[in-house]
């Protein structure tokens, strides 16, 4: 497989990978369809973001966004069901159990564990060491503008840990199940070592303030986009929407087979942090996974970092005294 | 007697009864008369996957699967006995299937409710949220301050923000409220209690079909 040529890289040669937008998938079907599957996407932003802006404040509540969260997963489970992106990525029944195991640890043990050691926490003890307050006149600002603040500051700094799980060894031990993940679908964002779900949910919004109505837009902004990076439906995604935001077919780069396609596609919602720092490669794959799509169940997912990390010490402590003094560098994960 | 793979183990152990939990046992009649290694060799491309084990002697088949791929048509039962009875005017393919996903599908909501359970201890071990606790590193000085929209907002008439008076009357009611919910768990438990009868109704009306369509050669082919 000779790849193409991204960059100063080689994309696809281990794996396919369809680089630029001409080759990819198109929605087949009658004109509503093709109208529907066009639309979607920025239709539900507005509308989320829109309700969210104008909702009384009795609505414009955690509870309200979690509900609505919920549904709209419902309602892409459906759109996976009626427009397909792969059948191979097709959702069976074991797979959605088993990528509900994963978004109820999310819900739960997880949440228990951020309450103590989250990033709330961690902000709060930061501030109180150097006497910091938080940056108080952003709720001065005007909504969008603070809901846009806050989508991109926490992207950002997930884009920089997303990569850095894949820079650096003790961390990727953390993030390498996920990339276990043979195909996408809407809860597959959920699965992965707990350890690497707690790490990617942390953020730096504690430092600002802003007001609750634009945490709540932030969030319908992280849900109507970034949850399309995990989802098996084919959309014509608008040409100017795929620039902005992380799509399914970036993500499925991601994901891909191909090992220098990993190494692109970090952030989570908006891949213009990906353009900036040049890490974007646009297209798409089908094949995806570790070791040419070997399954990792979830026993494995849930001892990986550990089992393997103890052995990559291991490894390194038994190292013969030679090699020892020479810098080694990490290898390809 | 043919053979593939490695160590062939299986879920079917006999548990009179609870053992419905995870297995499924049925059959299929087709009226092809077929026998045992005609009817196997159709039933090969389910067992020519990546961790499947499998073993043939005479009439009967024995396999078994190491975390199939999620695509396998047999994912969900990992281990089987298959039994190929000619008859008169075709043949009977009776099989015994387990599957570990079914059991612990059926065990999760217990585990859900443990977690549940755990959120209520823990509430009840640190006691009701105080103010102090809820407000740790932040400052009072802002407390009563008025909070206004940006003039952009105002005009294009999002509603006003709460001001600190409605804040602390609702921060007062969370003050009775659980360190830790265990809503969340229990209502996984349920989804968990209401997909295992999902699977176990839908699973093995699947697998019929599959065995079916195999033997009479309308398997799909797979991408």
């Amino acid at each position: 497989m000779s790849g193409t040529l991204v960059g100063n890289r080689i994309i696809g040669a281990d794996a396919p990978v369809t680089v630029g937008w001409e080759n990819i998938g198109k929605v087949e079907g009658g004109p509503v369809k093709q109208f529907i599957f066009t639309w979607f996407q920025p239709v539900f932003l507005l509308f989320f973001v829109a309700f969210f802006y104008y909702a009384p404040n009795s609505l414009a509540v955690a509870s309200t966004a979690l509900m609505m969260g919920i549904a709209f997963k419902a309602l892409l489970l459906a759109l996976e069901w009626i427009n397909p992106r792969y059948e191979s990525w097709k959702l069976t029944w074991k797979e959605f159990a088993t990528d509900l195991f994963y978004v109820g640890l999310g819900f739960t043990v997880l949440r228990m564990l951020d309450a103590y050691i989250g990033d709330g926490v961690i902000v709060g003890a930061v501030q109180g060491w150097f006497a910091w307050e938080s940056f108080s006149w952003f709720t001065a600002m005007p909504l969008l503008i603070q809901a846009l603040a806050i989508s991109m500051i926490f992207d950002f700094g997930q884009y920089w840990m997303h990569r850095g799980m894949h820079n650096w060894h003790p961390l990727w031990l953390t993030h390498a199940p996920h990339h276990y993940i043979t195909q996408l679908n809407i809860n597959k964002g959920a699965v992965g070592n707990p350890v690497e779900l707690f790490l990617i949910g942390l953020g730096v919004g504690g430092f600002f303030d802003f007001l609750p109505r634009a945490f709540l837009i932030a969030g319908a902004i992280g849900a109507t986009v970034g949850i399309y990076q995990h989802i098996n439906t084919r959309f014509n995604t608008p040409a100017w929407w795929r620039y902005l935001f992380n799509t399914t077919e970036h993500h499925s780069v991601h994901h891909s087979q191909d090992y220098e396609a990993t190494r692109s596609n970090y952030s989570g919602t908006w891949i213009i942090w990906d353009r900036m720092f040049g890490t974007c490669v646009d297209g798409e794959a089908e094949l995806l996974g570790m070791e040419n799509g070997r399954r990792m169940d979830i026993r494995e997912t849930m001892h990986f970092p550990f089992s393997e990390g103890y052995k990559s010490i291991k490894a390194r402590l038994q190292r013969p005294a030679a090699v020892g003094g020479q810098q080694q560098t990490e290898p390809a994960e | 007697m043919a053979a593939a793979g490695g160590q062939i183990y299986s879920m079917n152990a006999h548990v009179p009864f609870i053992d419905r939990i995870w297995r499924t046992r049925d059959s299929v009649q087709v009226a092809e008369r077929l026998n045992a290694d005609e009817a196997f060799a159709r039933l090969d491309p389910l067992l020519q996957t990546s961790g499947t084990q499998y073993i043939v002697e005479g009439d009967t088949l024995t396999y078994s699967k190491e975390n199939p791929a999620a695509q396998d048509r047999l994912a969900t039962f990992t281990s089987g006995t298959l039994l190929l009875s000619e008859q008169e005017g075709g043949a009977r393919l009776s099989y015994d299937l387990g599957s570990t996903a079914l059991l612990l599908c059926f065990l999760a909501p217990l585990l859900f409710v443990g977690f549940g359970q755990l959120a209520v201890g823990l509430s009840t071990l640190e006691g009701p949220q105080t103010e102090d606790a809820r407000k740790a590193g932040k400052k009072d000085k802002d407390e009563d301050a008025e909070v206004q929209l940006h003039w952009i907002d105002q005009m294009i008439g999002a509603p006003a923000p709460e001001q600190p008076d409605d804040k602390k009357k609702k921060e007062k009611e969370k003050e009775k409220e659980p360190k830790h919910s265990p809503t969340p768990a229990y209502v996984l438990a349920g989804i968990f209690a209401a997909l295992y009868v999902v699977g176990r109704i839908l699973e093995p009306w699947l697998i019929k079909r599959t065995f079916r369509n195999a033997l009479t050669g309308a398997l799909p082919s797979d991408h």
